[in-house]
């Protein structure tokens, strides 16, 4: 396990130019397209088929937390279900630990399912005719695992989402957010390495979506897991995500850290969903911050000082506590520069200081 | 070819086919209703074995342990205290044991059949056809070449009953099979279940009140039939009604007739009752 970990790119889940169209002829419209370069529309027109998934590449790290945000019919949950075999790509490669999963048996198939991928669905699937317990403990009852042992691992997983008490009850007699929790501890019972979150929040009220955000990051992260989250929310794909991939119409059109993604949109579709975006805890000192020579009046050692990684709710914090109009950013005692009030509203409102967006934006409309 | 003569020439097909079958086809046949007339003696013998009121007794605990309704124990004793008051108690085991005989008949075939057709659409395109043709027939229908086949008496009522008792068994079944919610298959899937596991970890759980109904059903219709196989000498209540009719004996009709209710709701609410009972119990024992 460590020599595997040792490798600097420790790469779980790695998709190869994945493609994935529906439709009786598929191979022939994946041909066509190959050789011919149809456009999706003409493929639906002339082979009757829809292109779900359309040539994405991806690399989900060991420890990490990848979003794949898109809205329904982006081909999100097409995606994540080929990861564990559930759809078969029309073409391309999905590899889990460097290994093609399309090349597996039926048997190691089964075992990879069982042992390195866990998966939690939005409508949480409970099976309704067995206890909260004995539903965490499904995946190693699978596997042959016996009961005194399985129960105790699920007892343990359980624990992790504060359900203990909660252990001998029918997944009728709880609410939405603990069914998560469960359909959660059921995932993690099995010691998988990826786990792949289908929209699993989608269907809770905000409140406790918040809760079992944070809740789910916290514990995956304790745990050293890689997931693969589906979502349609951007909000959530930020608040969750190491890794932001943004799927239209099969596509992945961008991907980066939220703080690229919420900074430099790719194009237009993004920066529409940006827009809503709170900026407050994404966008940090050094990318809005302006050189010292701009402001000859200023001088940066008598200003309060802030790290480039700072981010603006600290920074507004940092300058209404001084009762100044301007701050230093430092690093190792030099200064990389100044953020002045103008700086900082910019920031807020989502143009930075250097890199005003051009006008055209709104003309490409 | 006219109308008439066309008929004639296939009733003279039929018949002939029909007697071509009783003739060579009678070892099969015979022993067919061997085995159906063994089965069914056993079961009766062993009900008329017993004095009747250890019968009664052991159908009001049988009744309390299922429902867990001590007032639907007392019911069913009384009730069936009243068919042992109307005279009509040897009647009364002897339409139990066709129906149990052919309801059992039905279900060991049925259940895997309607299970194979769930998994099988292919299947289920030719069974539902099968079936539908099965159901939309008059019953008397199945006792005519029944009776060419196998003769006067419980074979021949046996052999209708369960042809008539096996369509809502099939489909409930296939129709349970197929419910599975398709997220639940995902997780078995997801989970790495083998075929078996998700077939008894999964679906049965789903399947099974379509499956208790298909069972209720396949019951009641079995009731129906066995009154209506009163014409080719079933024997037990049925009998006592076709002869009630052809003699005008009202009275005695009716009493034949209360007894079939009592004796069909004891076992509709037992059965009902088993289906909860049977739900639970796959769920423990996995």
């Amino acid at each position: 396990m460590n020599t595997a970990s040792d490798v600097a790119e420790d790469v779980l889940v790695e998709c190869q130019s994945v493609w994935k169209i529906f439709g009786k002829n598929a191979d022939t419209a994946m041909r066509a397209y190959k050789e011919r370069g149809l456009s999706k529309k003409q493929i639906l027109q002339d082979h009757g088929c829809v292109v779900g998934v359309s040539n994405v590449s991806l690399k989900v790290r060991r420890g990490e937390i990848y979003c794949i945000m898109g809205l329904s019919g982006s081909g999100k949950s097409t995606l994540i279900r080929m990861f564990n075999r559930l759809i078969d790509p029309t073409s391309g490669q999905i590899l889990i630990k460097g290994k093609d999963i399309a090349s597996l048996d039926a048997a190691a198939l089964r075992e990879t399912r069982a042992r390195h991928i866990g998966m939690v669905f939005q409508s949480v699937a409970l099976l309704p005719h067995r206890t909260v317990l004995e539903n965490a403990a499904f995946g190693l009852e699978v596997r042959g695992i016996s009961k005194a042992e399985r129960h105790k691992v699920a007892e343990q997983a359980l624990a992790k989402v504060g359900l203990s008490d909660w252990a001998a009850r029918y997944p009728d007699e709880l609410s939405g957010g603990m069914q998560q929790r469960v359909g959660l501890a059921r995932a993690i019972t099995s010691d998988p390495e990826v786990i792949l979150m289908d929209e699993p929040f989608s269907a809770l009220d905000p409140l406790i979506r918040r809760q079992l955000q944070d809740e789910f990051r916290q514990l995956t992260k304790s745990l050293g897991k890689s997931a693969v989250f589906i979502t349609h929310d951007l909000e959530e794909a930020i608040r969750i995500g190491d890794r932001i991939a943004i799927m239209k119409d099969g596509v992945i059109i961008q991907e980066g850290s939220a703080e690229d993604i919420v900074l430099k949109p790719a194009d237009d579709y993004v920066a529409e969903f940006v827009a809503g975006i709170s900026r407050l805890h994404l966008v940090k000192a050094h990318s809005i911050m302006s050189p010292l020579a701009a402001h000859p009046g200023l001088d940066a050692s008598r200003l309060p000082s802030a790290g480039p990684q700072a981010d603006l709710d600290a920074l507004i914090n940092l300058m209404i506590g001084s009762g100044g109009d301007a701050l230093a950013v430092v690093e190792n005692g030099q200064v990389l520069g100044v953020i002045t009030q103008q700086d900082l509203l910019r920031g807020v409102q989502g143009a930075p200081a250097l890199e005003q967006p051009a006008p055209q934006a709104e003309h490409a409309l | 070819m006219s109308p008439v003569e066309f008929a004639a020439a296939f009733d003279e097909f039929v018949d002939a086919r029909l007697e071509w079958l009783s003739d060579n086809g009678a070892w099969f046949f015979d022993g067919l209703n061997d085995v159906l007339h063994a089965g069914y003696q056993a079961i009766y013998n062993g009900l008329t074995w017993l004095p009747f009121w250890a019968v009664i007794l052991a159908f009001g605990l049988l009744g309390w342990r299922l429902t867990a309704s001590w007032r639907f124990a007392l019911g069913t004793m009384l009730g069936l205290v009243l068919c042992v008051a109307m005279g009509l108690w040897p009647q009364t085991m002897s339409t139990l044991a066709l129906v149990l005989s052919a309801t059992s008949m039905a279900l060991i075939i049925g259940i895997p059949l309607g299970v194979a057709a769930g998994l099988m659409p292919s299947l289920d395109r030719v069974s539902e056809p099968v079936l539908d043709l099965i159901q939309t027939l008059p019953p008397y229908i199945y006792l005519l070449p029944a009776i060419a086949l196998l003769g006067y008496g419980p074979g021949t009522a046996l052999v209708a009953t369960f042809i008539v008792a096996v369509p809502p068994v099939v489909r409930l079944t296939s129709l349970g099979i197929r419910m599975t919610p398709k997220v639940f298959i995902e997780l078995g899937q997801a989970t790495g279940t083998t075929g078996w596991q998700q077939f008894f970890k999964i679906r049965l759980p789903f399947a099974l009140p379509s499956i208790m109904a298909g069972v209720n059903q396949g019951l009641m219709m079995a009731f129906g039939m066995v009154v209506i196989a009163g014409i080719v000498g079933s024997g037990g209540l049925g009998e006592v009604i076709y002869g009630a009719i052809r003699t005008l004996d009202i009275a005695m009709s009716i009493n034949a007739a209360i007894a079939i209710v009592i004796l069909t709701l004891i076992l509709d609410r037992m059965a009902q009752s088993a289906t909860r009972l049977g739900r639970r119990a796959v769920h423990e024992s996995r």
